[in-house]
């Protein structure tokens, strides 16, 4: 600073500046080591805006629940959990740069993952980079945890066989051709590599493949493809929007297949409010339903109707708070925030929480949950396969709209 | 994988093409008044149809009428705030470069959209009034799509009309022309800026309306709409009225096309390839529009 009488500040003031400045600095640091009390700050960024607001923000939901019940507790290691989010926009770049600044600039000591494997698959380079464990809810895609990476724990059951039981039914009824359209992204793609390699497996005959473009509203043209192949069987790897806009289009262009499957999208309430009838006998893959016997799944069906009135309820909200529990059991456990300590503990945790039973190899890829099929009768999902989990019989073959 | 294309196919492909494509058409011939008469690119274009699709959204959810009546409502509103951004902002940067009008609409963009995010969130909304098609022989005719096609025709012809035939209409063909002689001639340009963005914003919003029947209505919706109508204007030519109807036609059949004859993924590539032949074969746009 320039000092003295030719313009600038007065000597005095310039040192006692300086030294304000240091002492704030000094009682930072030392304020900022994390004393006994301070609250833990955990980062995320969620898609809170965008193709998948509507997943994005049931997550968020089950984030909010896990931990307002776990400060109502007293917190963990004696100290509250304070979650810094933002949004990504459903953006895989933006979520890189939101989860680099959440730990170098907001300094978190433990994250979460953010919504869809996309977006997970491109975050967890800067989690392992900082070696940081993000326990990743909402990822599904085999991929993102078989590359070496050894921060990176999977919660949900595997996208490659989230349609092995369309396929089982299928087949069980002599169904033989099989159609599919994805969505051009990560999830979707792994969906239906797995799909086909598992219909090849069992035999069932692969007529048509075709992905489109994130974002896309018109599906006439791959409809009119589709009717023209005359699958058995359709299956669609889709989101939300997409799932809903291919349902209502099928009706239009008048696509008979006899039986008609999403990945994601379908299992939400949202979709039977906005298709009404038209969504009756859509299949649909789900990892997890209320009324799945899980222990605490009640409590935790009760609990968020009460903290959320009215607020769409789907797996995305249980897959959160279960990753968001799962992580704070690791932190009891590890008795500390270190990363090192905390993979330690995740890799070791094998356990049923209400959202099913969660257990990893030494990649962190799931190995104990398995994915579930509900078809929509009557207004109700109703579980269709596996058997031990099944509350009613797929109500087979779909009948043409022109029939309903 | 592919499977072999039919006539019939083909038929329906070029029937969903070209409804899509009139849509496209009456929100691009907004688009394409603004650039002819102001120079001003207009990147909040497709926010302005966001927000006519919200009205038509709130129309019935509030009042359970009949959707497409919500254009008496969502045409006029938008036509206000229009003519608001254009006194208010849009005014300021007349005359200036392009990149002014850019940054300036495209920050009215932005902030149009938080707004509503704030107000409206981000949830995914839907009118669900039309399901089913039309059954003509061996096609089907979407709902939804041609009564909004049919809709959208009528209101370029209702603005054709207008900009042949009223006064108002013949100072905004005059000055789009060359607005030194039309204000020589007594032209009151300043108002027929005004008029125009405020059309334009109605064509817009018209455009928001019809599309509210048939996709989710979120927030950020409208920046596709924003790319398509550009699309259309350089493929049909800036300021050139029938340019964009054919522009947007032109669009709508690309689209399908491609999306039939190679994959869907591809399709929307296509439409920029198309845009880049026509930028460097025929840069005035396919019907010669003023050059831009």
């Amino acid at each position: 600073m320039v000092t003295g009488r030719s313009g600038g500040l007065p000597r005095w003031l310039a040192v006692g500046c300086a030294a304000v400045l240091a002492a704030t600095w000094g009682m930072g640091a030392w304020a900022g080591s994390a004393a006994a009390g301070e609250p833990i700050k955990l980062g995320a960024s969620l898609s809170l805006t965008g193709t998948y607001a509507s997943l994005g923000q049931n997550q968020h939901r089950g984030y909010q629940l896990c931990l307002k019940q776990v400060n109502e507790k007293g917190g963990v290691l004696g100290r509250k959990v304070d979650m810094v989010l933002y949004d990504d926009k459903s953006d895989p770049a933006t979520g890189v740069r939101l989860y680099e600044k959440l730990i170098t600039q907001d300094k978190v000591e433990v994250v979460l993952g953010p919504y869809s494997s996309a977006i997970t698959e491109a975050v967890a380079n800067i989690t392992e980079k900082y070696k940081m464990p993000m326990v990743s809810p909402l990822a599904a895609t085999t991929s993102i945890f078989k590359k070496g990476r050894k921060y990176a724990f999977m919660i949900l059951a595997p996208a490659e066989n989230y349609l092995e039981g369309l396929l089982d039914i299928g087949l069980k009824r002599g169904l033989k051709t099989l159609a599919i359209i994805n969505e051009d992204t990560l999830f979707p793609k792994a969906t239906v590599q797995g799909t086909l390699e598992l219909a090849k497996k069992k035999g069932m005959q692969v007529v048509f493949v075709e992905a489109y473009p994130k974002g896309n509203t018109d599906f006439s043209a791959i409809l009119t493809k589709v009717r023209a192949a005359n699958p058995d069987l359709l299956a669609a790897a889709t989101y939300f929007d997409d799932a809903v806009a291919i349902t209502r289009q099928m009706k239009e262009l008048d696509v008979n297949p006899k039986i008609y499957g999403l990945t994601v999208g379908g299992d939400l309430p949202k979709f039977y409010e906005l298709l009404g009838k038209n969504a009756e006998y859509v299949y649909g893959a789900t990892q997890w339903e209320p009324d799945l016997p899980y222990p605490g799944a009640r409590e935790f069906t009760e609990a968020h109707r009460k903290e959320f009135p009215g607020a769409d309820l789907s797996y995305h909200t249980a897959a959160g708070y279960a990753g968001c529990q799962l992580l704070v059991e690791a932190m009891r456990r590890a008795g500390t925030t270190d990363g090192d300590k905390l993979r330690d503990a995740l890799l070791k945790i094998d356990t049923k929480t209400m959202f099913g039973p969660y257990k990893v190899d030494q990649d962190g890829y799931q190995v104990a949950k398995g994915g579930v099929l509900f078809q929509w009768q009557d207004g109700k999902k109703v579980m269709v396969f596996p058997e031990d989990v099944a509350a009613g019989k797929p109500r087979f073959p779909t009948p043409p709209w022109n029939q309903r | 994988m592919n499977v072999v294309v039919t006539p019939t196919m083909l038929g329906q492909v070029i029937i969903s093409g070209l409804l899509a494509g009139a849509l496209y058409a009456v929100v691009a011939l907004g688009l394409g008044l603004i650039f002819g008469v102001m120079r001003v690119i207009n990147v909040a274009h497709g926010t302005i149809l966001m927000l006519g699709a919200y009205v038509t959204f709130w129309w019935f959810q509030l009042l359970g009428i009949n959707p497409y009546l919500s254009l008496l409502a969502s045409m006029p509103l938008m036509f206000l705030l229009g003519a608001l951004l254009q006194r208010g902002l849009v005014r300021r940067v007349v005359g200036a470069p392009e990149l002014s009008s850019l940054l300036l609409t495209f920050g009215i963009s932005i902030a149009l959209v938080n707004v509503a995010q704030w107000q409206f969130t981000s949830d995914l909304r839907s009118v669900e009034y039309l399901t089913g098609s039309f059954i003509v022989g061996p096609f089907a005719f979407s709902k939804s799509r041609t009564i909004a096609c049919a809709f959208a025709v009528a209101i370029a012809a209702l603005a054709a009309w207008f900009l042949r035939r009223t006064k108002l209409g013949k100072a905004i063909r005059a000055t789009s022309q060359n607005s030194e002689v039309a204000l020589v001639c007594g032209v009151d340009v300043p108002r027929v800026h005004l008029y125009t963005f405020g059309l334009a914003s109605a064509l817009a919003a018209a455009g928001g309306s019809l599309v509210a029947v048939m996709v989710a209505i979120q927030p950020e919706m409208g920046g596709v709409y924003t790319f398509k109508s550009f699309l259309v204007i350089v493929l049909g030519g800036a300021g050139n009225f029938a340019g964009a109807l054919l522009g947007g036609l032109l669009l709508g059949l690309v689209e399908q096309l491609s999306s039939l004859f190679l994959t869907t993924q591809v399709s929307e590539a296509v439409a920029y390839v198309l845009l880049v032949l026509v930028l460097l074969l025929r840069p005035t746009g396919l019907l010669g529009g003023r050059a831009s």
